[in-house]
């Protein structure tokens, strides 16, 4: 695989490329001139690289550069490409990849803002990250921006929404929606009830955990923070920053441990598809699925209170192993638990799957096409939805699962509604892993003591898969018994940004539900304020009159 | 098949019943393996601030006043519940209590706070190495340490010999703010 690579990549760039490496068995480095970034990337994709994300970081006390990677998998043949560049920090300019990958866009836009990069010919060069009255210059990743910093606030200063289509109006949704679970702002064109486009604000609750966890904690600290990322996938980010900083310093963890790791993150999983499939039937009006879900998904939150100590954030992963033991006992608990749940779940099932209000709600809802997925680098349960076949458990084993045999359920149907079958199932196969986990678990210790100082600067990347869909964290290691850099891309990042895509020529009504069909998060204030263009008067709308558009949409449907 | 899929629901619905819990009216404990409010044993605490060098909230404080005197606080008010304090402690001094209802209007209800008389080391005043062989764990932060208190701010910086100038510095240490 490196030596086709650094053949192609010779012949089309010749002194350009710098150095190609492979430092471990599924990692390969290309370091490129910045000139011949935008080429190397298309050669990388066409070799058949998935795009995943960017990772930018301040690299000017040691050279004075600013670098940037980006990452891609090869799903394939369980292969990471990193394609490295930098640019002198005083002239921080490179040619953009967005046009050639949409899925880049984000990631470009995060380091414009965060390290102050600049991307030629992009798309949209607008602020993602930052807050509107952050002042210009100063860029929070950067080494000498303190951590604590709060520069002071301005009133005078408002995004301004890309323009809308002719003949459209405005309805902003958010930052307080029922349907959204975070603050996030969606500024919909809409041409009677038909979606005609969709900006999006976000990032309102940008915590700074990348450069709190870079500048102030210490390595063995991090899991704990890492799991407070996401309140649903908390283990998912542990296990991958974890497995990150492994990767790096070589560590070698005990075999019970993946196998541990391995129960905690099927556990999640069938912790959030229930949760999902509560606040689907929610969105859509049908809240008996919400109860019975999530009535269903109480006995394992207990489960985990019994063998974490908590009913989420387990705080079971460290560097080096994992924290509290399976016995026995705990092990026959587990599996009476999930065969229960199991067979719950059946009956929620059956008793939905032809439930033809369910089906008018979203079948053919959402839609996008598989070539569009692929395009826009979907992953997880919304990529498996439209026939796109990834599924970073199997493509490139982690943990303990090279040992499991499951199955990756993959839909073609495109719509919302195989989101939500590609679910249940997915669950089935976790119910099924669980077991197999306990089946083979093998003795031995569960934390290893770490002999050796982890050394600085080595760059290593991993993927876990979320429940929402995998999530890629890249760890460059510090001198401070610290990440240097820690770069975390959760599977939300990427399949936002298709979402307009999936609005496009959608029923207003329908935003709730296809917005929901991402797994984003969710939130509940429950008015929409709709802003005639024409007139300029802003009216509020009420939870019962949004309630009502959307009934009135099934009795249509 | 409108009608089967109603018949299912009502059946789904119909078997477990009501299963909401009559809490508080009757209680709900939790488990014994729970990690609830970390409880500290001052008798077995030695103060060597291993705990706070690990907290990942930073809700743990050390202060030493003087010489002989040296202040843990543990604010609750942050906590995370991570029980990674009851992990490292080498004397077992802190154990992961299942109190879970922590709720209260005074914050100094779950603040607590330890003030520990401290014999000195003949070579260094304040010697101890927390997991040896740990290289990723080793304590970073030894010797005498000023973190604020009143701010309940943690403040990464120690002395070899104990230094008034340093605890009167730390103690207009303020937050950053607008």
């Amino acid at each position: 695989m490196r030596k086709e690579l650094e053949a192609q990549l010779a012949a089309q760039l010749r002194d350009e490329v710098v150095c190609v490496e492979k430092t471990d068995q599924r990692t390969i480095f290309i370091d490129v001139k910045r000139e011949a970034i935008r080429r190397a990337v298309r050669i990388v994709t066409e070799a058949g690289g998935r795009y995943m994300c960017g990772v930018g970081y301040d690299n000017i006390a040691r050279d004075g550069t600013l670098g940037m990677v980006h990452t891609f998998s090869m799903d394939h043949n369980d292969h990471f490409i990193c394609v490295r560049t930098k640019a002198p920090a005083i002239d921080p300019v490179m040619e953009s990849i967005t046009p050639d990958l949409p899925s880049a866009g984000w990631s470009e836009r995060e380091f414009m803002d965060m390290l102050g990069m600049q991307f030629t010919n992009h798309p949209k060069p607008k602020r993602l990250v930052l807050s509107d009255d952050w002042p210009a210059g100063i860029y929070p990743l950067r080494k000498e921006v303190p951590y604590d910093l709060v520069p002071p606030g301005a009133e005078d200063v408002a995004y301004q929404l890309d323009e809308a289509p002719p003949g459209t109006k405005i309805v902003p949704i958010g930052p307080f929606h029922p349907s959204l679970h975070e603050p996030e702002h969606f500024a919909v064109y809409v041409d009677g009830e038909t979606i005609k486009g969709c900006d999006y604000r976000g990032f309102m609750t940008h915590r700074g955990i990348e450069k709190l966890c870079q500048t102030q904690v210490s390595y063995n600290e991090v899991p704990f923070i890492a799991e407070r990322i996401c309140g649903i996938c908390g283990s998912v980010h542990a296990t991958a920053f974890s497995q990150a900083v492994e990767s790096a310093g070589g560590i070698k963890i005990p075999r019970r441990a993946e196998y541990i790791r391995t129960l905690m993150l099927e556990i999640e999983r069938i912790h959030s598809h229930l949760l999902w499939l509560g606040v689907a039937g929610h969105l859509i009006g049908f809240d008996t699925v919400f109860m019975q879900a999530w009535r269903v998904r109480e006995q394992l939150m207990w489960l985990c209170e019994r063998l974490t100590g908590n009913r989420k954030t387990y705080g079971m992963v460290l560097i080096g192993g994992v924290r509290r033991d399976i016995t026995p006992e705990i092990a026959e608990d587990i599996r009476r638990v999930v065969t229960n749940i199991e067979k719950e779940l059946r009956v929620i099932h059956r008793a939905i799957e032809k439930d033809s209000s369910i089906h008018k709600r979203t079948k053919g809802v959402g839609t996008i096409t598989k070539e569009d997925a692929i395009a826009w680098g979907l992953i997880g349960p919304v990529a498996r939805a439209r026939g796109v076949d990834i599924d970073a458990r199997r493509d490139h084993p982690y943990a303990a699962y090279n040992d499991m045999k499951f199955d990756v359920p993959v839909l073609t149907d495109c719509d919302v509604w195989s989101t939500l079958v590609v679910r249940v199932l997915e669950t089935y196969e976790a119910i099924r892993i669980i077991h197999q986990v306990l089946d083979k678990l093998p003795a031995g210790p569960i934390f290893v003591e770490l002999k050796d100082k982890i050394p600085a600067l080595r760059h290593a990347i991993t993927t876990v898969e979320a429940p929402r869909g995998e999530s890629t964290h890249y760890v460059i290691t510090g001198e401070d018994n610290r990440p240097d850099r820690w770069r975390v891309r959760a599977p939300t990042y990427t399949n936002l940004q298709a979402v307009p895509l999936m609005l496009l020529n959608e029923q207003f009504g329908d935003f709730p539900i296809i917005m929901g069909s991402i797994d984003p998060c969710f939130s509940c204030t429950d008015r929409v304020a709709v802003i005639d263009m024409a007139s300029g008067k802003a009216r509020s709308m009420t939870k019962r009159e949004l309630d009502f558009m959307s009934r009135e949409q099934l009795q249509r449907g | 098949m409108w009608l089967t899929s109603k018949i299912k629901q009502i059946l789904m619905v119909m078997k477990p019943g009501i299963v909401t819990l009559d809490y508080p009216g009757q209680p709900a404990p939790a488990p014994a393996a729970f990690r609830g409010q970390p409880v500290w044993d001052h008798h077995k605490c030695l103060g060597c601030g291993g705990c706070a060098n690990h907290c990942p909230a930073r809700c743990i404080l050390t202060r030493d006043v003087c010489q002989e005197l040296r202040v843990m606080l543990y604010d609750g008010s942050r906590c995370t519940y991570c029980g990674r304090c009851a992990d490292v402690c080498p004397e077992d001094a802190i154990t992961m209590s299942n109190n879970f209802q922590t709720a209260c209007d005074d914050k100094n209800d779950i603040t607590t706070r330890m003030e520990l008389f401290m014999l000195t080391c003949q070579r260094c005043g304040r010697c101890y190495e927390m997991e040896k062989t740990n290289v990723i764990d080793r304590m970073e932060l030894r010797g005498f340490r000023y973190d604020n208190l009143e701010s309940r701010a943690l403040i990464r910086q120690t002395t070899d010999t104990f230094s008034p100038e340093a605890l009167a510095a730390t103690e207009h240490h303020q937050r950053p703010s607008r």
